[in-house]
């Protein structure tokens, strides 16, 4: 049969039919074929099938009759084809083959598309497996039938029914399964084998982390791309640690109910953060009591004053007895006068054991101007014994800072002192303004300024670091300690010559408590 | 302790005869307790918050003797004592001060005071030091 008999049935066929003879040559080539390999029926014909199209395996085709499987071919022009081929031997009556014919339907694309897929998969996998974070693949799917029964019954705000029924999202936690995690997961969180973890994952909930899991549903909800937070998490002996949750959405792993959420473990950085502030406040506390030491004098004098006049109206008191006729109205007023200055006393004595306690660092909302009224008030003495003139100008109405009272009276003093020090060898007036004030910003700021010498335009980069120092008997660490506790606080600390007239200005400021 | 109307001056008239004593110190409590200390002894008082305003009032000329605190914001005790000796005023000078350095004790001698009392002082010590500078 050759081409010719085969008819328009057999070039209307989508499928490429190849017929061969027994020697291996083209007898028939339809237009499928010649769409499929680029090479017409008349190129094709007569040529060697094994030439034109590459090895034909199966050897004992003629014995089994029938073959099928993939081959890569080649087109006429070069590209790279895998087609799915038949054989099937077409034989005479008395069962002698005749001829093979060969359909071919092309399958290149596909097979692209799941190689693709595969190595897509093979590289997902091989991440989860072998990234150092601990990953979970979850099945949320029960989640999701939860929220759309919520959803039914009437609750659109999502977060906020979760926030007031925790124990729904306990719920959704114990209906939420493990799918699978990786050995990151098996080692942070103390198990032997994957086996352990699986199951629901209410276990490696604390209760009191269960907003973030509300949280990481809402945001499931809204079809947010991702979700990440810190928390603390369990492990499964039941020891609690810090964490960065996160959680990704993609719509292919929504769509299936699955989630993937990967696990970071903080601990070590939270711990490194902790002995940070520890060492922070021992530094502060070091500064504080080295500060005190300085200043002993100038708060001798402050404790001095208030005894001075309680033994003064003492004195007086014993006069005013003594006489034939005491006279109870000055008495009584002289007592008054012993009760405050007695109070004065015990207050001045109060601020110097706070400075000088060594305390965990604790935050409360604070007026600025009272504490850097009582701040100056360690430093009014030591002023004067130098001549400075202390200048405050405090204004009204500000917010108060959230801050810990020691710490900020700590940079008050600390930077009023620098600027008295700094005039020592001053010509001219000696002032020390201490200023508050709104920043335009919202923040409040506290300058204080010196009639000295100012910075040399060298030292004013320098200012800040540890143990840069311009005095001679100094440690260089005033300032970096201010600017630690200032930044602790949320602030910020700067220092610049003033613009007009001499002198220098340190300004810190600070967020106001309620924004 | 009678509160007067010039808040710069609280002055309060015991008797005609008996000797004025101007007091001058910044911190309030203790200025208020050597008014009342100085009148249970029996003289009259006006009180002055800073050299300045007792310069200002002309008070060294009316004084009988003045008792000054040494460490003030602006002039010092030793200023006001200078001051008073430039103007020719001889008006008896007692400072007052809490500081212990030798230097400021010297200083404070030199300028003229006629006593010097460290703070705490008792009675007794303000009685011998006013006895001496009003017989002076």
């Amino acid at each position: 049969m050759d081409q010719g008999e085969r008819g328009d049935l057999f070039d209307l066929v989508h499928e490429s039919i190849v017929v061969r003879d027994l020697a291996g040559r083209i007898t028939a080539w339809n237009a499928a074929s010649a769409a499929l390999y680029g090479w017409s029926a008349h190129d094709a014909l007569g040529r060697a099938a094994a030439d034109l199209l590459g090895d034909l395996p199966a050897p004992d085709l003629l014995e089994t009759g029938r073959w099928e499987g993939e081959l890569k071919r080649r087109a006429a022009d070069g590209r790279d084809l895998v087609v799915e081929v038949r054989w099937t031997v077409r034989r005479d009556t008395a069962g002698r083959p005749l001829e093979v014919i060969e359909t071919g339907r092309d399958i290149t694309a596909r097979r692209q598309t799941e190689a693709a897929l595969s190595l897509s998969e093979h590289r997902y996998r091989n991440l989860f497996a072998a990234m150092a974070a601990a990953f979970w693949e979850l099945d949320f799917k029960p989640v999701g039938d939860m929220l759309r029964d919520l959803r039914s019954q009437g609750v659109t705000d999502f977060a906020a029914y979760l926030a007031e029924h925790p124990e729904v999202a306990r719920a959704m936690m114990r209906v939420t399964t493990v799918i699978d995690v990786n050995d990151e997961t098996v080692a942070l969180y103390g198990g032997q084998t994957k086996a352990d973890l699986m199951g629901d994952v209410e276990r490696f909930w604390p209760e009191a982390s269960t907003e973030v899991y509300a949280a990481a549903v809402v945001a499931a909800a809204s079809r947010a791309a991702s979700f990440s937070r810190e928390t603390r998490l369990r492990k499964l002996d039941g020891e609690e640690f810090d964490a960065l949750f996160t959680a990704c959405f993609p719509r292919e792993s929504v769509g299936r109910g699955t989630l993937l959420i990967g696990v970071i473990d903080l601990s070590a950085r939270v711990r490194a953060e902790r002995m940070l502030h520890e060492l922070q406040a021992q530094f502060a506390h070091a500064a504080r009591v080295s500060m005190l030491g300085e200043l002993t004098a100038s708060i001798a004098h402050e404790v001095n004053q208030p005894l001075a006049a309680i033994s003064t109206n003492a004195s007086a008191g014993m006069r005013w007895l003594s006489r034939p006729q005491p006279d109870l109205e000055e008495l009584r007023a002289i007592n008054t006068r012993v009760v405050a200055d007695a109070e004065r006393a015990a207050r001045i004595i109060g601020r110097v054991r706070d400075m000088a306690m060594r305390r965990a660092p604790a935050t409360e909302p604070l007026s600025i101007n009272t504490l850097v009224e009582e701040a100056v008030l360690f430093l009014r003495h030591e002023a004067q014994g130098k001549g400075v003139m202390m200048d405050l100008s405090l204004a009204a109405d500000l917010p108060s800072v959230l801050a810990d009272r020691t710490q900020i009276q700590q940079v008050v003093v600390n930077l009023a002192a620098n600027a008295i020090q700094a005039m020592a060898a001053a010509e001219g007036p000696r002032q020390v303004g201490v200023r508050t004030a709104l920043a335009s910003d919202g923040r409040i700021a506290v300058t204080v300024s010196d009639t000295g010498p100012g910075i040399r335009p060298d030292d004013l980069p320098r200012l800040f670091e540890s143990f840069f120092t311009t005095k001679a008997d100094g440690m260089g660490m005033g300032l970096p300690i201010c600017r630690s506790i200032i930044e602790t606080h949320g602030g910020s600390i700067a220092a610049s010559n003033n613009a007009q007239g001499p002198g220098a200005s340190f300004s810190f400021s600070l967020p106001a408590a309620d924004a | 302790m009678i509160h007067g109307t010039a808040p710069a001056c609280e002055a309060v008239i015991m008797s005609t005869v008996d000797p004025l004593i101007s007091i001058v110190e910044d911190d309030e409590s203790l200025r208020q307790a050597m008014v009342g200390l100085v009148r249970s002894l029996g003289y009259r008082v006006a009180s002055y918050p800073n050299a300045e305003d007792f310069l200002a009032a002309d008070a060294g000329l009316h004084s009988n003797c003045v008792i000054t605190d040494i460490q003030m914001p602006g002039l010092s005790g030793i200023d006001l004592k200078l001051r008073l000796a430039a103007d020719g005023v001889t008006t008896p000078v007692i400072m007052v001060t809490a500081r212990a350095e030798p230097a400021l004790h010297e200083k404070a001698m030199a300028s003229g005071a006629c006593c010097l009392l460290r703070k705490p002082f008792t009675a007794e010590a303000l009685i011998e030091c006013l006895d001496r500078a009003l017989a002076a």
